[in-house]
């Protein structure tokens, strides 16, 4: 028992430490981070919080394009990936084995070798500088990882299920609505949660498909208040606005904590 | 309504799970399908359901060929053998979400239920969720879901094979009133001859995908067409002679009489079952087994004898019956 909790303590401490180290330096005046004792009267401050939050557009403006492309690409992701991971799920197995292979394949590959041509697709659609826009290639991106976990969470609900809803009438919407879906809730959840994350976290799409300030997302934003001085880094400002970011994250993780930790060990429990 | 099964056949891969399968169920009748595990019995089933498609052959219902209509729109009632039931749904949900989407009103669903409920005696339970109830429980939600279907055949998959033999015996007059009183049809698997028996009005024996026999129980048990279902109906199992012919002479344990003298035999062990006893002796033939009465004391040897015209004789090389 004892040996357990040190071993969560270190890794607690191991996860944590940056992120504490973080935001005490979001609460810090410049100078104080760079001289080691430094005066206590002078070190605090929320100065960066001011700066980031009363700058032009405010930072809000970035959270809310980031909150709004990440839920876009979400629900587009879903809207395409429920349907057919429950169609994978049922396909013949040789069928299902080759397009999992692929899916695992293209889940794999290293995304920013495409962002020039998916710069090229933006430029010859006229899709640059539009949000909705952006969610496109963020959903086909987080595609095939939602496919493979939900045609996985689709396979491990019994058969009989589905088949005894059938016999009772219901049309594939139906089941999927009113049977299937609620049962899958926890790794629907858990997905979402990942395609989420993907989509607030991306840089190189959004800094190459969004030019207008007030369009900018939340990781280009961050990246330009850091680079926003030629003969400084503004630590202090560059913290808060991580800070701020990670805000929203930790909001819905708390919130579907449950679902998540479900979600995630489901496979494992039932093998 | 009829039921009927013409040529029916179904392929996977290269494997014939069912070969030219014919079988008629008439109004209000119940047929067993009896056979070991992988004879194709669930697999008909599943046919029927349509949940499965045949290979070959056609499948009618009231007449009618039903060989492309979706399980969704065939209009038969089935109960699983894991019951099935949406884990996600309280007991009185589990039974209105089929009539919500058959398009009954609200109110009608309610009265509905609750009648089924208070039928199946229920309607304690309506608001528990499968997962709450024993098995017995979950058996009459799965029953109740079925009777609500208002289907055109009842199809039930090994219906009591996870549950414990007591409640099996409660359970088979109730749904004997339920199911096998109205005027569907009935398929029902089991591979549980005593059950088959007690249920159905006609057993089919399936092996290896093709129909063995069709019959009454009577018939199955007193002129069984092959060796096979000679040895699937009566309990306990048939006793097989030694023979040094072409022909393969069987008989019950409980055709056989314990005389004064007659064929010598030596007691090997005794099961004391209460109403009767079984024994199990050594004969000249091989072993057999033999029913008698429980308030027999032996001694090591034992003389039996039998009426010839009892025997089931059977050909060595097809297994088919002779006499």
């Amino acid at each position: 028992m004892k040996k357990k909790k040190i071993f969560v303590i270190i890794l607690l401490t191991w996860s944590l430490i940056p992120f504490i180290w973080q935001i005490y330096t979001s609460f810090s005046t410049p100078d104080s981070l760079l001289e080691p004792f430094f005066s206590l009267k002078h070190k605090w401050t929320i100065q960066n919080y001011l700066q980031v939050i009363q700058a032009d557009p405010p930072f809000f403006r970035y959270l809310l394009n980031s909150f709004i492309v990440g839920v876009l690409s979400t629900i587009l992701t879903l809207v395409f990936a429920i349907p057919a991971s429950y169609s994978l799920s049922k396909a013949p197995k040789s069928i299902a084995t080759t397009t999992k292979l692929f899916l695992l394949t293209s889940s794999l590959f290293p995304y920013v070798l495409l962002f020039l041509s998916l710069l090229e697709i933006a430029r010859s659609l006229n899709l640059g500088n539009s949000l909705v826009a952006l969610s496109i290639p963020y959903s086909a991106l987080s595609m095939p990882l939602a496919l493979l976990l939900l045609s996985t969470s689709f396979s491990d609900l019994p058969i009989d299920i589905d088949e005894a809803a059938k016999i009772e009438g219901l049309d594939i919407w139906q089941r999927l609505r009113l049977v299937l879906l609620p049962l899958i809730k926890p790794s629907i959840a858990s997905t979402a949660i990942i395609i989420f994350l993907f989509s607030w976290n991306e840089y190189p799409i959004a800094l190459t498909w969004i030019s207008k300030p007030n369009l900018i997302t939340l990781p280009v934003a961050v990246a330009r208040i850091a680079g926003s001085s030629i003969y400084s880094v503004p630590y202090g400002a560059y913290a808060a606005a991580t800070v701020l970011g990670a805000i929203p994250l930790i909001i819905i993780v708390l919130v579907f904590q449950k679902q998540i930790i479900s979600g995630l060990t489901q496979g494992a429990v039932k093998g | 309504m009829t039921l009927q099964l013409i040529n029916i056949s179904r392929r996977v891969k290269r494997n014939w799970i069912i070969r030219n399968l014919n079988l008629e169920v008439g109004d209000g009748e119940c047929i067993a399908l009896l056979g070991p595990s992988g004879c194709g019995k669930s697999s008909t089933l599943r046919i029927i359901a349509g949940l499965d498609k045949p290979t070959e052959g056609q499948l009618l219902i009231n007449g009618k060929l039903v060989n492309n209509i979706s399980p969704v729109d065939r209009r038969v009632g089935m109960v699983f053998q894991s019951y099935a039931l949406f884990p996600h749904l309280s007991v009185a949900q589990n039974l209105s979400l089929g009539l919500k989407v058959r398009g009954d009103s609200l109110t009608k669903q309610k009265e509905k239920v609750s009648s089924i409920l208070s039928i199946m005696q229920l309607d304690e339970y309506s608001e528990r969720l499968p997962i709450q109830l024993s098995g017995g429980q979950r058996q009459r939600v799965a029953l109740a879901r079925a009777l609500l279907r208002d289907p055109y055949v009842y199809l039930l998959d090994e219906p009591m094979s996870n549950l414990d033999a007591q409640l099996r015996e409660e359970l088979r007059p109730e749904l004997r009133r339920l199911i096998l009183s109205g005027d569907q049809p009935v398929v029902y698997v089991t591979h549980d001859q005593h059950e088959a028996m007690a249920m159905a009005n006609r057993i089919a024996v399936l092996n290896n995908g093709t129909l063995e026999q069709i019959g009454t129980p009577e018939e199955l048990y007193k002129k069984p067409s092959s060796l096979f279902v000679a040895r699937f109906i009566g309990r306990p199992q048939i006793n097989i002679l030694r023979s040094s012919t072409n022909i393969i002479k069987a008989i019950r344990p409980e055709d056989i009489q314990i005389k004064a003298e007659g064929i010598r035999c030596r007691l090997l062990q005794k099961e004391w079952l209460g109403i009767n006893q079984l024994i199990y002796l050594e004969s000249p033939k091989g072993h057999i087994k033999v029913i008698c009465d429980s308030r027999k004391s032996f001694s090591d040897s034992i003389y039996v004898d039998w009426d010839e015209s009892n025997e089931h004789h059977f050909d060595a090389y097809t297994n088919k019956r002779l006499n």
